[in-house]
C-alpha cells in the first residue's frame, strides 16, 4: 500500500465522501500510511505555524505605502494619462502653464542650449546621453536614487527598446537604448524656481508625461522587471 | 486627504496573505517584501482588469506568482553564471529553535527555496496559502493533475528535509 495521490488529496480533504472513505479503510489497515499521515499532517502543521507568523506581524511601513504612496514618491502614470485627456491647456495648474511658456521643450531634431558639462551628446546628428547622464541611466534603479539623476519609469517603447525617463537638477527627459547606447527623445528643462525641487513627484513634466504616453507600449516594468533589464544590459 | 477606495481598501486587507505568499516563494524576507510591493503596484496600475464580483484575492495571488516567476528567471540565469548564494544548511533539529515559530520561519524559507519553482508554487499556494486544488488550477493555469502531482512531489521533499516525525 502506497501514497499515492489520492492518499493526499485524502489528507487535504479533496476527495468526496466515497473516495475519502475508501483512502480511510486503506490508511486503517496500513500502519506505514498512518504514520506517514500523521508526519505529512506535523509536517503542515509546521508550515502554517512557521508562515503564519508573516500574516500575523504588522505589515512594515513600505509596503503599506505601496497601496497609498506618500504623495510624491511614485508617479501614477494612469493619473497621468486620465487627466490628460480631459484636460485643456486653461485648467492646468497655474505653475505648469508658466512652465509652458519657459520651458525649453527639446525634442530630437531641435536646438538644445550649450552648457558646460551638460547631460547630453551629440553623434550623428541625434543626441545621445553624456557620460554622467548615461551612467545613471545604465546603473541606476529608481528605488536607489543616488546623485544628482534621478531614475523615474522604464518601459519599453513600440519597436520594443527600453526606455527610461530621468530628472537630473535642471532638466527631466527620456532617453530610450539605441545601438547600445541611450539615444534622448527628450529634453525638458525644469520650470523656473523648481530646479532645486526635482523629485519625480507628483508632477511629472506635463511635456515629458505626453512623450512618454505616445511612446510606452505596454506598462512601465516594476521594480524586478527594472532589475533584471539591468541584468540584461538593457537589450 | 484622499481616502482609500474600496478596491484599495481590499488591497489593504489582502497585505498580510500576500505578504505570507511572498515569503512561502522568495528565497529572503527582503525579497519577500520587494514582491509584496512589486505586486501592489501592478495590481493598482492593471486595477481597470480586475472585474468587481470576482475573487480579488485569487486576481492579486496571480499577479505575485507571475511577477515571481519572471524575476526566478532571471535569478536562475544569474546563479548559473554566480553560483548559488549560500550553501544550504542541513535543516537539523534544534527541538528549541522549532518551538519558536519566527526563528523556524527561516528554516522553512530555506526549505521551501529548495524546492523547484513549480512545487514551491504549488505548495505555497495549497499547503500554507490553503487555496483548494481547483482554485490553484486556476491561479496557475494548470491542470488539476498536474497541480496534484507536483504538489505530492513537493511535499515529499520537504518532509524528506525537514525529518519531521
Amino acid at each position: 500500500m502506497e501514497a499515492d495521490e489520492k492518499f493526499f488529496a485524502w489528507l487535504d480533504g479533496e476527495l468526496n465522501a466515497a473516495e475519502a472513505a475508501e483512502v480511510e479503510r486503506r490508511v486503517g489497515a496500513s500502519p506505514e500510511l498512518a504514520r506517514l499521515a500523521a508526519e505529512h499532517c506535523a509536517m503542515q502543521e509546521r508550515l502554517k505555524r512557521a508562515f503564519g507568523t508573516v500574516a500575523d506581524a504588522p505589515v512594515p511601513e513600505q509596503v503599506r505605502a505601496a497601496v497609498r504612496p506618500p504623495s510624491g514618491q511614485v508617479i501614477n502614470l494612469d493619473s497621468v494619462r486620465s487627466t490628460r485627456g480631459r484636460r485643456e491647456w486653461g485648467s492646468l495648474p497655474r505653475w505648469s502653464a508658466i512652465a509652458a511658456t519657459l520651458a525649453v521643450g527639446i525634442l530630437v531634431g531641435t536646438l538644445i542650449p550649450e552648457r558646460a558639462s551638460g547631460p547630453v551628446a551629440v553623434r550623428g546628428g541625434a543626441l545621445y546621453a553624456a557620460a554622467p547622464l548615461n551612467r545613471a541611466l545604465d546603473t541606476q534603479l529608481a528605488s536607489a536614487p543616488s546623485g544628482d539623476v534621478r531614475i523615474g519609469l522604464t518601459f519599453r517603447n513600440q519597436a520594443g527598446a527600453i526606455c527610461r525617463t530621468f530628472t537630473e537638477p535642471a532638466a527631466s527627459g527620456l532617453a530610450c537604448r539605441n545601438d547600445g547606447r541611450w539615444k534622448l527623445e527628450g529634453l525638458f528643462a525644469a520650470p523656473e524656481g523648481q530646479s532645486s525641487d526635482y523629485r519625480m513627484a507628483g508632477g511629472m513634466d506635463p511635456h515629458l508625461a505626453a512623450l512618454v504616453d505616445s511612446t510606452m507600449a505596454a506598462e512601465p516594468f516594476d521594480a524586478a522587471q527594472e532589475k533584471a533589464a539591468k541584468t540584461n544590459g538593457w537589450r | 486627504m484622499d481616502r482609500l477606495s474600496p478596491f484599495e481598501d481590499e488591497l489593504v486587507a489582502l497585505l498580510p496573505r500576500l505578504r505570507r505568499f511572498a515569503h512561502g516563494l522568495s528565497r529572503t524576507a527582503a525579497d519577500a517584501d520587494d514582491l509584496t510591493q512589486a505586486t501592489i503596484e501592478r495590481a493598482l496600475r492593471s486595477k481597470a482588469q480586475w472585474q468587481p464580483g470576482t475573487r480579488l484575492d485569487s486576481w492579486t495571488y496571480r499577479i505575485m506568482r507571475n511577477l515571481w516567476i519572471d524575476t526566478a528567471r532571471s535569478r536562475s540565469r544569474k546563479e548559473k553564471v554566480e553560483g548559488p548564494p549560500e550553501e544550504a544548511e542541513l535543516l537539523g533539529e534544534d527541538p528549541r529553535e522549532s518551538m519558536d515559530a519566527s526563528v523556524d520561519l527561516a528554516r522553512m524559507m530555506k526549505a521551501m527555496s529548495r524546492l523547484p519553482d513549480e512545487q514551491r508554487e504549488v505548495v505555497a499556494l495549497i499547503l500554507i496559502e490553503g487555496f483548494a486544488y481547483r482554485e490553484a488550477s486556476e491561479m496557475l493555469d494548470l491542470p488539476i493533475g498536474t497541480v496534484s502531482s507536483r504538489l505530492v512531489r513537493g511535499r515529499m521533499a520537504l518532509l524528506a528535509m525537514m525529518g519531521e516525525r
